[in-house]
């Protein structure tokens, strides 16, 4: 039993980054902006971290801090320009932009280690420490949306003019979804590094961008619950299908493709609205 | 050294708007950006390379890569974006689609190459090397411009003489007018992604014989660069993307030879980027970007 569940930790904490990963992207298409630079934002993070531990010397925890904070700037930085994109122009900018981060991190070989990427990293954190952020991740998300800011972030995505009407500022909140996507992007790349011994720049590329964006619109874009399902259901589900575990990306497309044309809100989504219809309809026909 | 370097970025050039002329047609026409043209890209190089493999001649290799492409470009409109279409979210979910797709076709590739690099037997293609005045001029080069050019000429005589360019562009304007004039508008779509996919293979093939190097990746940066081309003319501006590739295969060539080589993908990039924020509505283009959630 015990060597049963040491061989699935490796996964649970792969869980624990990507829930991280997932909540930073979902955050941003929360308030309707189709940005794609988690990535570039986890590998902001996962350098600034894994260079202050590296060449510095630094505590783990100043690598994380200083790694969430490089994100966040990162971030608001970043949401400066994209407010006057819209849609797809937005995805484009921000594919842009993980090119840009890509090729300077490969060019600058000198402080990241270039297309070797940097080795060496002391491993400091373990399953519970990931643990822990990813359910504190969880749980600041979680509590974001039941309150006035959630709300804001609904109506901005719904209708920009109603929320404008209502006298919410659209700059302000997005802004505010980016802060917190390139914080926990950060955060969570940070981690990853202090947890690899090894980061590299093709990490944190197109692939992990599919990735990433895979969880969100499988499990779903309107609640927590989502990006949560999401990355449990596509990280469990090669495991399940081992002999399948080699065509990942087979499954990862046909999954996309199935779902955002049968169940474009996502699988976590559609059963917590078609629980909600059930129970109004019960409690309608007790009524009458 | 320069005129040579300018001769090398005009024959890139071609090959790019080959790539993007296919990228923002479909833009244009739909307002689905197709991440899986980059995928469509590499399996006609991959079809010219098996067929060349199996015994076959070249032209052969180029036909069915024409084909193939183009059928498979056909496939992943029916697959990914008709439906999407219907419930009006083709804009977020056809990103979303077509990165499955794109994902789908690259991972088959890998299996069937073997996670290997490809290359066509020596002399597939016969090396012959021109000179006049100072220049080198590889018998592939010239057949690469001429290709190109033969193409982009075939596609502008398709889309600005023919019926079937009215009906493409009566489309492009207005999907519901175009029905009431009794356009079948899904027929339309298959075309044009027909047209799209045969363009990105025989992109595909060019780039494969130029290089000799095939990979399941190899559609990947020519994706970015596609980009960055469709943005720069002008989404969905043919005239536009054209002008875009030739600028783009220039400044590529001549960065390349000038200035420290890891730094190509940051300044086009960078550029990319300012350009977007600068000018959305690129070179040619007339729609801008705030415009185009209609929401705002």
């Amino acid at each position: 039993m015990n060597s049963f569940v040491a061989g699935y930790i490796p996964l649970f904490d792969l869980y624990c980054l990507h829930v991280g990963l997932a909540l930073s992207q979902y955050i941003v298409l929360r308030v309707g902006v189709f940005s794609l630079a988690t990535a570039a934002f986890a590998g902001i993070g996962a350098y600034t971290a894994g260079i202050l531990a590296v060449d510095l010397g630094m505590h783990p925890v100043i690598g994380v801090i200083a790694g969430t904070a490089t994100g966040m700037a990162a971030a608001i930085f970043l949401s400066i320009p994209l407010a006057r994109l819209r849609g797809v122009y937005q995805a484009i900018a921000t594919v842009a932009f993980i090119q840009i981060c890509l090729s300077l991190n490969i060019y600058s070989e000198n402080l990241t280690g270039g297309a070797m990427g940097l080795n060496n990293i002391p491993k400091t954190v373990g399953t519970l420490t990931l643990f822990i952020f990813a359910a504190l991740a969880t749980y600041l998300i979680w509590s974001l949306e039941k309150g006035r800011i959630g709300r804001a972030f609904n109506t901005i995505r719904q209708d920009e003019a109603v929320a404008a009407s209502l006298g919410i500022s659209i700059r302000k909140h997005q802004m505010l979804a980016f802060a917190i996507s390139g914080a926990l992007a950060g955060l969570f790349g940070g981690l990853e590094a202090y947890h690899s011994y090894a980061i590299d720049p093709k990490q944190f590329g197109f692939h992990l961008l599919i990735t990433i964006l895979s969880y969100v619109i499988f499990g779903g874009r309107n609640s927590v619950i989502g990006p949560l399902v999401g990355a449990a259901f596509l990280i469990i589900l090669p495991e399940l299908a081992r002999p399948l575990a080699e065509n990942r990306m087979v499954i990862y497309g046909i999954m996309l493709i199935l779902v955002i044309n049968y169940m474009p809100k996502g699988v976590a989504d559609t059963a917590i609205d078609a629980l909600k219809a059930r129970k109004l309809k019960a409690r309608g026909a007790a009524s009458s | 050294m320069l005129a040579q370097q300018l001769l090398n970025g005009l024959v890139v050039s071609g090959v790019y708007a080959l790539f993007s002329l296919g990228f923002t047609l479909v833009f244009g026409i739909q307002r689905i950006l197709n991440l899986a043209h980059g995928a469509v890209f590499m399996t006609g190089a991959m079809v010219a390379y098996y067929t060349v493999d199996g015994g076959g001649p070249l032209w052969l290799g180029f036909i069915l890569a024409i084909v193939v492409s183009g059928l498979l470009s056909v496939l992943v409109e029916i697959i990914c974006f008709r439906r999407l279409r219907k419930t009006g979210d083709e804009e977020f979910g056809g990103v979303v689609s077509s990165i499955g797709a794109g994902l789908v076709i690259t991972t088959i590739a890998q299996q069937v190459s073997n996670t290997q690099i490809l290359r066509f037997p020596f002399e597939t293609f016969p090396v012959v090397i021109f000179r006049f005045w100072d220049l080198r001029v590889s018998m592939l080069q010239l057949f690469m411009a001429g290709a190109a050019i033969v193409m982009v000429l075939i596609l502008g005589y398709l889309f600005y003489k023919t019926a079937f360019g009215r009906r493409v562009r009566a489309v492009t304007d207005n999907e519901h007018a175009a029905m009431l004039m009794g356009i079948n508008p899904n027929r339309i779509y298959s075309q044009t992604y027909f047209l799209a996919g045969a363009l990105a293979g025989a992109a595909g093939v060019l780039v494969g014989l130029a290089f000799n190097s095939i990979s399941f990746v190899m559609g990947d940066p020519y994706l970015m660069f596609g980009f960055a081309i469709i943005i720069l003319g002008g989404l969905g501006s043919i005239p536009g993307a054209l002008l875009a590739s030739v600028v783009f295969g220039m400044v590529q060539t001549l960065t390349i030879a000038y200035l420290p080589s890891g730094l190509t993908d940051t300044i086009i990039f960078a550029a990319l980027f300012l350009i977007l924020l600068i000018r959305p509505h690129g070179l040619l283009g007339q729609e801008d970007a705030g415009n185009l959630g209609g929401r705002r």
